[in-house]
């Protein structure tokens, strides 16, 4: 689904690097790393609002540097880590805009785009919002709008900046539960970054870890392992 | 709100636009009837001095109050929309900055851009455009709301020193003429400039339908709307084109009317309490006509006692209201 060939990422300096990493379709991948380890970078690179500086980001065998807006919007859709609400935007047409990619040139909403809409809306639990404005609801009930806004959009990959940041207890476990079961019963390839780790081994999800500038991807990782992973210095900090 | 509310909104305003034509039409210093309102259309007789009167002068103005009115108000909707900034619009982002620099330059030292009927809207549409592109490779630079007006009102000083050196060169008639413009009026337009100036309001009123799902995209950021398939850099270069053909056109002919863009967008989006465009687009077109159309019937009750210039009416109404936006949102 998602292959990393070498890359190198970030703004001017390189901040992460990989060898080789396959990512599947039908799972969820935890991005961890410490503050400033650059996942919001990896996350903006692979979803081309950053070029790599070198190496490629494969997309079902294509290069993300060759794919068009509307070509990535039929792929992939970004949850960012801070949706901050529009003055007198409701949640409704805030959730109807992720059917951009499937609506005609004026927008217009059929009534599967608005199906889709309630359906995603009733699986998070957030169908009482519906008609409410987003910029008058709490940071939690905005962030998970974020993520339905992203399920509506009905991509094979969604990409999500730290979408638990701002949940409750219950609700970060929810969360979790949902893109597990969504990623198998739809065959989606979900990527999370999180500092949730708790949640994520509880899950049993796959990590990609980010540390010492490096992309690795495990399978399973102990706490202790983890830790020690975290604490790491990077080579050129550590003279 | 509920979407049937608004339809009755917008029912009102389309039924009290013709209401407001009426009341410029009775408010001048002669009365106009509606036959001679239409024979002085249809059926003109040139030896009448009224219809004369009345399509030389009263004919020219009320239309260009209603464009003047809605062109303004779309071209502040669309900056807004945009720069992601509700206190945005072509006078404090010195778009009309940009236009008068270039027609002052065009009628003061006499180097002129274009020659035929079109020339003063092609030259303030390049000023226009001119500034629009400027804010917008500023605005990607700037992070805070407020730092991007600074820069519209330094840039907007910035020319009016360009417009002054310009003018102590200026020779007498050129300068009054420029001055005249600068006072901002409704009146200068002939009657055979009207069916030009409709068509191109008219086109621009088309293509902004044609641009209200990338607005409505733009609403929750450029790269959220990119993301969901939105050309970004085109639809910028369109909605820039849209604002410099809006403002450009009603700065040319009309000379600078100020926050007539800025104050009836926001009071159309807290009227209608939404963010599609389709809306917005219709709502800023009724109630920015009726605006001004009712703005320039009061100047034209008191004329007989005293001449108000229209930027002085517009700005003294608009800018306490725009303080009031200003108070709500900084606190």
């Amino acid at each position: 689904m998602i292959t990393f060939k070498h890359i190198e990422i970030g703004y001017q300096t390189t901040l992460l690097h990989s060898e080789e990493i396959l990512l599947e379709s039908g799972k969820v991948y935890a991005l961890i790393g410490r503050n400033g380890i650059g996942k919001s970078t990896l996350i903006q690179t692979m979803v081309g609002l950053i070029p790599t500086i070198s190496g490629t980001i494969f997309i079902q065998e294509q290069a993300i540097a060759m794919l068009s807006a509307k070509e990535i919007s039929e792929k992939i859709a970004l949850v960012e880590t801070r949706f901050e609400g529009v003055a007198f935007l409701k949640v409704k047409d805030y959730l109807a805009l992720g059917r951009a990619p499937f609506t005609d040139v004026f927008g217009r909403m059929k009534w599967e785009d608005w199906e889709a809409v309630h359906t995603v809306a009733e699986a998070l639990g957030i169908s009482h919002l519906l008609e409410k404005y987003t910029d008058q609801i709490s940071d939690g009930e905005r962030q998970l709008c974020a993520v339905g806004r992203a399920f509506v959009q009905e991509t094979p990959i969604i990409l999500m900046d730290e979408p638990t940041a701002f949940l409750d207890y219950i609700n970060r476990n929810t969360l979790l539960e949902i893109l597990v079961s969504l990623a198998a019963k739809k065959n989606k390839c979900i990527i999370l970054s999180t500092h949730d780790i708790d949640a994520c081994l509880d899950h049993a999800v796959p990590m990609l870890f980010a540390s010492s500038g490096k992309i690795q991807l495990f399978s399973t990782l102990s706490k202790t392992e983890i830790l020690n992973r975290m604490n790491e210095k990077r080579p050129e900090q550590s003279f | 709100m509920k979407e049937r509310t608004l339809k009755w909104i917008l029912l009102c305003l389309v039924c009290f636009l013709p209401i407001a034509m009426y009341i410029h039409l009775v408010s001048g210093q002669i009365e106009v009837s509606f036959t001679t309102f239409y024979r002085a259309i249809v059926q003109y007789d040139s030896n009448d001095t009224i219809q004369v009167l009345v399509r030389e002068f009263r004919i020219p103005r009320l239309f260009m109050a209603l464009i003047a009115g809605a062109g303004l108000s779309l071209s502040g909707m669309l900056m807004q929309t945009l720069f992601k900034n509700p206190l945005a619009g072509p006078y404090v982002l010195g778009i009309n900055a940009g236009a008068s620099l270039l027609i002052a330059i065009s009628l003061m030292t006499g180097i002129q851009f274009f020659k035929s009927n079109f020339g003063l809207i092609g030259t303030a549409f390049i000023g226009a455009f001119g500034a629009g592109l400027l804010m917008m490779s500023v605005a990607q630079r700037l992070r805070s709301q407020i730092s991007l007006l600074l820069v519209g009102l330094m840039f907007g000083s910035f020319t009016a020193a360009f417009v002054s050196i310009i003018e102590s060169f200026a020779g007498a008639e050129s300068l009054k003429s420029f001055s005249m413009w600068s006072m901002g009026s409704l009146q200068q337009v002939e009657f055979s400039q009207l069916g030009p100036i409709i068509m191109v309001f008219s086109i621009g009123l088309f293509i902004s339908f044609l641009l209200v799902k990338p607005l409505n995209l733009l609403v929750i950021g450029e790269n959220p709307a990119q993301l969901l398939g939105l050309p970004i850099k085109a639809t910028r270069m369109a909605v820039l084109f849209l604002t410099a053909v809006f403002a450009g056109m009603i700065t040319a002919f009309c000379g600078p009317i100020a926050f007539v863009g800025i104050a009836i967008p926001n009071l159309t989006r807290i009227l209608f309490q939404t963010t599609n465009h389709r809306d917005l687009i219709l709502g800023n077109v009724l109630i920015g006509a009726i605006f001004l159309v009712l703005i320039d019937a009061f100047i034209q009750v008191i004329e007989g006692y005293l001449t108000i210039p229209l930027n002085a009416l517009t700005s003294l109404i608009g800018a306490p209201f725009v303080v009031f936006l200003l108070m709500r949102k900084l606190k």
